[in-house]
C-alpha cells in the first residue's frame, strides 16, 4: 500500500473565541486576526514539515487548494509543491507529490493548471499526482464568482481540456463554453505519459460515477467522521462493480486525520486541544449554507441529502463539537502507537484502502509537535500498516497500482 | 383585498415549444381581459394574491423560467447565454400572440422584462417593474450572493421588512405531508439555482446601457427597506428609461407585492388602466 503525509495550511494562532465570532471562510477579517510574522512563520513551517515527512520515508506528500480560508491558506498549492519538488529532488528523495488538487469547477484558467502540473512533473522527474476536485461551493461560487449551476459543467469541460492539453501530439483549438483557445500546444508536457489523477469528493453519486468512468482514484476524507459516513465507502465499491470496474484497493485513497504519541494518555494530553480547535475553528466554522449554494448540487442530489443527510456525518455539530465527539466519530484518530495503528489497519482492511493519506497537522499544532507526529507515524505506525497490507491478503492478490507516479522514462 | 386572501391560482397551462423545439416552456394562465405577462422572480413562479388580483382584470400569462418547471429540471442546460434567454422569452411571447401586452416583472422577472422591452421596443404596451434586478452600484450592491448563501431560516428576514406577516410566512410553508418535503425543498433550491445562472454573482448584464431603448411607459415600484435590491437603484431606472415613474413604499422589503399588496395592486391598476 501507499502511505502519504498530508497537510493543510491553517493559520495556527487563532483566538480562543474564534468559532463563536467568525466563519472560517470567505468573510474572515484578515487584518484583525493575523500577525504578519506568524503568518510568514506558518508558511515556512508548512514546507519544513512536508519536507520532514518526505525525509521520514512517506511514499508521498499531499495538499489541497482553498481560497480565502483560515483553515487552509493554499490558494495555489502548486507554489508550495514546486518548492517541495525541487527540495526533494535535490535530496534524492523519491517522494510522490500529490496536489489534491486544483479545483476545476472553480478555475478560469485550466490551461495554467495543466502547465503548472507539467512544470512540477518536470522538476520532480515524474513524481506528480494530479488532484482534480470539483471544488467546494463557497470556493467556486462565492470566492471565484462561478454561477453555482455552472460549477459542474465547468469542471467537466476543464478536465477534458487538461487531459487533451497534456496528451495531444498535435496542437489544437479549443472552442468550449467556458474556454476559448485558438492554439493549445503546451510546453512543457508532463514527464509522465499519463499523469495519475486522484479526485477528492465527499460521496455524491454523480461525482463518484464520473471518477469511476474516467478510471481515476476516489479520494475520500475522514473529516466528517468515518464512523458516521461508512456508507460512502460501500457506495463507491458498489458503484465500481456496477460500472464494470474491479475492486482494486488502489482505486481508493483515504485521508485520515491522525495524532500519535507513545501512549494514549500522552497523545490526548499533547494533541487534544489542537485537534479540538482545528475542527471547531476550521471545517466547523464553515456555515452549512455555504457548502451547497442553490444550483451547486443537482436537484436529485438535494432531495437525497434532505432525505438522508448522513454523508455529512458530524459536520452539522462540528463548530461546537467536543474533543470526545471528534475522536469517537474517528474524524481524528488520536492515541498511542498501538491505538492508532489498530484503528488505521481496521479501516484499511474494511474499506479496501490502497492509498492512505495521514493528515498530520491540526489547527494550532506547533511545528515541533507536528514533526514529532510525522516521525512517530513513519517509524512505528507505517511499518505495521505495510505488514497489515500483506496480512489482509491484498499483497498476494497482486493488485496493480495504475495510479502511482512512474518517474522519469527508464 | 387583504393579505390573507384565498388564492384562486392558475386556471390552465400552455406548453410552448421554443428554442428550435428543445424547450417546452410552461406558461400558467388565469383571468380574463387584455393580456398581461407576469415575469416571476428568482424564487420561481409563486402565484400570490397580487397575481390573482391582476387576473381579475387581465388575462395573466405567467411563463416559467426554463428549468424551474417541476419535472423538467434540465431544461436550464439548454440555455447557455443570457441573450439566448431573452430570445427564448420573445419567441414564447410571439407564439402566444402576446405582442402589445402589459408586462409586469418582479426582481429577476423585472430584469428580463426590461431587457425584452429594450430589445423589442414595440413588444409591450406598458412595463411595470417591482424591485427589478439588472443594475449595479458600488455603493448599493444587490445582495444576491448573500441571499443565496444564507441559512434558510434567515431568508424571510432578508426579503421581507416584516417577515411575520401571514402572507409572508405562507410563502415559505412546506407541504404538510412529511414525505413530500424533500422533493419540495429540492424544487425550491433548484429553482434558485436555475435563476442563479442569470443572477450570480450579480444580476448585471449591461442593462444600464440598454435602458434608453425602452419606449414603453414604465412604472417602477420599490420597498424602501429592500435588503436584496437597494431602493436607491430605483433612481437609476428612472434616469435611464425615458418615460418612467417611480414609487417607493415605506416599511417595505423586497417582496413588495406581498408586503404592500393593496397599494401595489392599486398603483399597478392605476398605471396600466
Amino acid at each position: 500500500m501507499k502511505v502519504l503525509s498530508f497537510q493543510q495550511l491553517p493559520y495556527r494562532h487563532l483566538p480562543d473565541d474564534f468559532a463563536s465570532k467568525y466563519d472560517s471562510i470567505v468573510t474572515t477579517p484578515y487584518f484583525d486576526l493575523v500577525d504578519p510574522k506568524l503568518m510568514h512563520q506558518d508558511h515556512n513551517h508548512f514546507i519544513d514539515e512536508m519536507l520532514h515527512a518526505a525525509r521520514c520515508g512517506f511514499d508521498g506528500i499531499g495538499t489541497t487548494e482553498h481560497g480565502q480560508a483560515v483553515y487552509d491558506i493554499l490558494p495555489n498549492p502548486n507554489l508550495q509543491m514546486a518548492a517541495l519538488a525541487y527540495a526533494t529532488q535535490a535530496e534524492g528523495l523519491n517522494t510522490a507529490l500529490a496536489c489534491l488538487g486544483r479545483a476545476l469547477g472553480k478555475t478560469k484558467e485550466p490551461l495554467r493548471v495543466a502547465e503548472e502540473y507539467s512544470v512540477i512533473d518536470q522538476i520532480s522527474g515524474g513524481r506528480m499526482i494530479a488532484g482534480f476536485p470539483i471544488s467546494l461551493s463557497w470556493d467556486s461560487n462565492l470566492n471565484a464568482g462561478i454561477a453555482p449551476i455552472d460549477t459542474r459543467p465547468r469542471f467537466a469541460e476543464n478536465i477534458a481540456l487538461i487531459d487533451k492539453a497534456m496528451k495531444s501530439k498535435e496542437s489544437f483549438a479549443w472552442n468550449g463554453r467556458f474556454n476559448k483557445y485558438s492554439n493549445i500546444n503546451m510546453w512543457p508536457r508532463p514527464v509522465q505519459p499519463s499523469m495519475p489523477v486522484w479526485s477528492p469528493a465527499v460521496g455524491n453519486p454523480n461525482t463518484l460515477a464520473g471518477i469511476l468512468d474516467r478510471d481515476q482514484v476516489f479520494l475520500y476524507f475522514s473529516w466528517f467522521g468515518p464512523k458516521l459516513t461508512g456508507q460512502v465507502f460501500d457506495r463507491y465499491w458498489d458503484m465500481a462493480e456496477e460500472r464494470g470496474r474491479d475492486r482494486n484497493p488502489y482505486r481508493l485513497a483515504f485521508l485520515q486525520c491522525v495524532a500519535v504519541a507513545e501512549t494514549d494518555e500522552e497523545a490526548h494530553r499533547v494533541y487534544g486541544p489542537h485537534v479540538k480547535a482545528a475542527f471547531n475553528t476550521g471545517l466547523g466554522s464553515i456555515p452549512m449554507s455555504k457548502l451547497s449554494i442553490p444550483g451547486y448540487m443537482d436537484i436529485n442530489g438535494v432531495e437525497h441529502v434532505v432525505k438522508d443527510p448522513g454523508d455529512f456525518g458530524m459536520f452539522p455539530i462540528m463548530r461546537t463539537a467536543s474533543y470526545e465527539q471528534i475522536v469517537d466519530a474517528q474524524a481524528c484518530i488520536v492515541g498511542g502507537v498501538d491505538t492508532v495503528a489498530e484503528q488505521l489497519i481496521e479501516l484499511v482492511k474494511e474499506k479496501r484502502i490502497g492509498n492512505l493519506l495521514l493528515m498530520v497537522q491540526h489547527g494550532s499544532m506547533p511545528t515541533e509537535l507536528t514533526k514529532q507526529n510525522i516521525s512517530l507515524l513513519a517509524e512505528k505506525v507505517m511499518p505495521r500498516l505495510r505488514q497489515a497490507w500483506s496480512d489482509n491478503g491484498f499483497a498476494d492478490q497482486n493488485w496493480e497500482h495504475k495510479w502511482w507516479p512512474t518517474g522519469l522514462p527508464k | 383585498m387583504s393579505n390573507t386572501a384565498i388564492i384562486t391560482g392558475p386556471q390552465r397551462d400552455e406548453m410552448v415549444s421554443v428554442w428550435n423545439d428543445q424547450i417546452k416552456m410552461r406558461v400558467r394562465i388565469a383571468g380574463k381581459g387584455p393580456p398581461l405577462v407576469y415575469f416571476h422572480p428568482a424564487a420561481g413562479l409563486y402565484w400570490d394574491a397580487f397575481v390573482d388580483g391582476l387576473a381579475q382584470d387581465y388575462t395573466v400569462y405567467a411563463p416559467e423560467l426554463p428549468g424551474t418547471t417541476p419535472g423538467d429540471a434540465y431544461a436550464i442546460y439548454k440555455v447557455d447565454e443570457y441573450c439566448d434567454l431573452i430570445l427564448i422569452y420573445e419567441e414564447m411571447l410571439r407564439k402566444l400572440g402576446l405582442k402589445g401586452a402589459v408586462a409586469v416583472g418582479q426582481s429577476m422577472g423585472g430584469m428580463i422584462a426590461c431587457d425584452l422591452a429594450a430589445a423589442y421596443p414595440d413588444l409591450f404596451s406598458k412595463l411595470v417593474c417591482l424591485a427589478p434586478s439588472g443594475l449595479w452600484r458600488d455603493d448599493a450592491p444587490p445582495a444576491v450572493a448573500e441571499l443565496y448563501s444564507s441559512a434558510p431560516e434567515k431568508i424571510p428576514g432578508f426579503v421581507f421588512h416584516d417577515p411575520s406577516l401571514p402572507a409572508a410566512q405562507a410563502m415559505f410553508t412546506l407541504p404538510e405531508n412529511p414525505a413530500e418535503i424533500p422533493k419540495a425543498i429540492a424544487q425550491n433550491v433548484w429553482t434558485l439555482g436555475c435563476a442563479g445562472k442569470w443572477m450570480w454573482p450579480f444580476p448585471e448584464h449591461g442593462l444600464r446601457g440598454r435602458l434608453y431603448r425602452i419606449t414603453a411607459p414604465t412604472l417602477v415600484l420599490w420597498g424602501k427597506q429592500d435588503r436584496l435590491m437597494p431602493a436607491v437603484l430605483a433612481g437609476e431606472f428612472e434616469a435611464g428609461i425615458r418615460n418612467c415613474q417611480v414609487k417607493l413604499y415605506d416599511d417595505c422589503g423586497h417582496v413588495l407585492q406581498i408586503e404592500k399588496l393593496d397599494q401595489a395592486l392599486a398603483d399597478v391598476r392605476g398605471f396600466i388602466g
